[in-house]
């Protein structure tokens, strides 16, 4: 199982672990970063430079919401887009993406009224 | 194709732990091993991204801290001779006539080998660099300083924020006439205690900042760079040095044939690939039940070793004496 990016991530979005990922596996979107949970390869090199401890290892057992948002974000069509991302293999082949998850595109929203 | 005689009866691809102990492994087998790595260093993933850590996991060390734990890995190998070279990764595989295969090297030289090993972990080490250098080649710019001497007398700059491009600076500032270090970010990600002496041995400090171009003329060498409170400027080097850190791929071993799905190679039971006498240990192989471990490497060294051995010479078999017999 992969490492996953959680909320504090927003409104940091330091990106020091897109520095130190080196797969280049973490993905900016708008409102916060995100590590492809199949291209991650479980290194953990990001872990400990998160400046506000928001990236852990995921458990494979039990439900876990930042996980399976990251799946999602990954595979499903995000609002104003055309198509999923997919796995592009390389966060720098597609730079900062203008969209994110639904769930983060509503609380940006929702921090701005 | 002229056929020639193997240089090694194993050639090792990797030398991070799990290569180190394979290299190891075939020196007791008593084959004739050479151990290859793009890194101009031995140790991998432990030595590039955490050599101070501690590590509790290897069975043997109640802990122990990972560049240790690389230096050990070395030591052990070396216990039977073997070749080996570093700074020059292998790109190509291909089989030859008469069970071998041949490896070329980055630096475009070629060894023919009965077996491979491939511990390739993550895959091969590119240095990162600058959008702005992206296109320049000049002998000035380097990600190493192999010898710190070249920077005796000189001005320095440093690009980056970790612990690789702070130690740099340090060290660079006993020797050089001067030293810049150019960071995009404001926060340093290296240990407290460099930074601070960073602070204190008259490096000068850029962060945040952003080069913005290279520039080379009448034979001087420039960066331009997006100081934050105060625009742009223009910092002569005689030596820069980039410490972005490392980026790995795959790409290269995709095209030797060995069925990469994904970002691993699939192996059977003896840790063969699809193609016969090469082997994959470590992160960078794949089969049902795969655990992605240190100790689970070093047994899967073991296995693909000792089938080796007895794939390549029919006087020896699958299970070794033991080392314990040895001499000394």
């Amino acid at each position: 199982m992969p490492y996953v990016i959680s909320d504090p991530c927003m409104g940091s979005k330091d990106q020091a672990c897109v520095d130190v990922c080196p797969v280049d596996c973490i993905y900016e979107a708008k409102g916060r970063l995100w590590i492809h949970p199949v291209e991650c390869t479980e290194c953990g090199a990001c872990e400990s430079v998160c400046p506000v401890q928001a990236i852990y290892y995921a458990d494979a057992k039990g439900d876990n919401q930042d996980l399976s948002e990251a799946v999602e974000f990954f595979e499903s069509v995000l609002p104003g887009r055309n198509e999923p991302i997919g796995s592009p293999k390389g966060a720098a082949k597609i730079g900062p993406l203008d969209s994110d998850h639904p769930r983060i595109l509503q609380e940006l929203a929702g921090a701005k009224t | 194709m002229s056929e020639r005689r193997p240089e090694y009866d194993v050639a090792v691809i990797g030398a991070g732990p799990i290569g180190l102990y394979a290299a190891y492994y075939s020196g007791f087998r008593g084959l004739k091993t050479g151990l290859f790595d793009g890194l101009p260093q031995v140790g991998g993933q432990v030595a590039t991204m955490y050599p101070d850590k501690l590590i509790h996991d290897v069975a043997g060390f109640p802990s122990i801290k990972g560049i240790d734990f690389v230096r050990n890995l070395s030591e052990q190998s070396k216990r039977h001779a073997h070749d080996l070279h570093l700074s020059d990764a292998v790109v190509g595989l291909e089989t030859l006539s008469g069970a071998a295969y041949r490896l070329t090297t980055e630096r475009g030289k070629t060894y023919v080998a009965k077996a491979i090993i491939v511990a390739a972990g993550l895959g091969k080490c590119t240095p990162r660099t600058l959008p702005a250098l992206e296109t320049v080649h000049s002998p000035n710019v380097m990600h190493f300083a192999p010898d710190l001497s070249v920077l005796n007398n000189q001005n320095v700059i440093v690009a980056g924020g970790g612990d690789s491009a702070v130690d740099w600076a340090v060290a660079a500032s006993r020797i050089a006439k001067s030293v810049t270090i150019i960071h995009r970010r404001g926060r340093f990600r290296a240990h407290e205690a460099s930074v601070q002496e960073m602070y204190q041995c008259g490096v000068r400090v850029i962060a945040p900042g952003e080069v913005t171009s290279y520039c080379a003329a009448g034979g001087k060498e420039s960066l331009e760079v997006n100081v934050s409170s105060a625009g742009a400027e223009e910092i002569a080097f005689d030596k820069l040095i980039v410490a972005l850190g490392f980026h790995s791929d795959l790409s290269v071993v995709e095209s030797w044939g060995l069925g990469v799905d994904g970002f691993r190679i699939p192996v059977a039971a003896n840790m063969e690939t699809n193609l016969a006498r090469v082997f994959a240990v470590g992160d960078v192989s794949e089969y049902p039940g795969k655990v992605r471990l240190i100790a689970v490497g070093f047994g899967e060294a073991a296995i693909a070793v000792n089938h080796a051995a007895a794939a390549i010479s029919p006087r020896l078999s699958v299970m070794p004496a033991h080392s314990t017999n040895e001499e000394k």
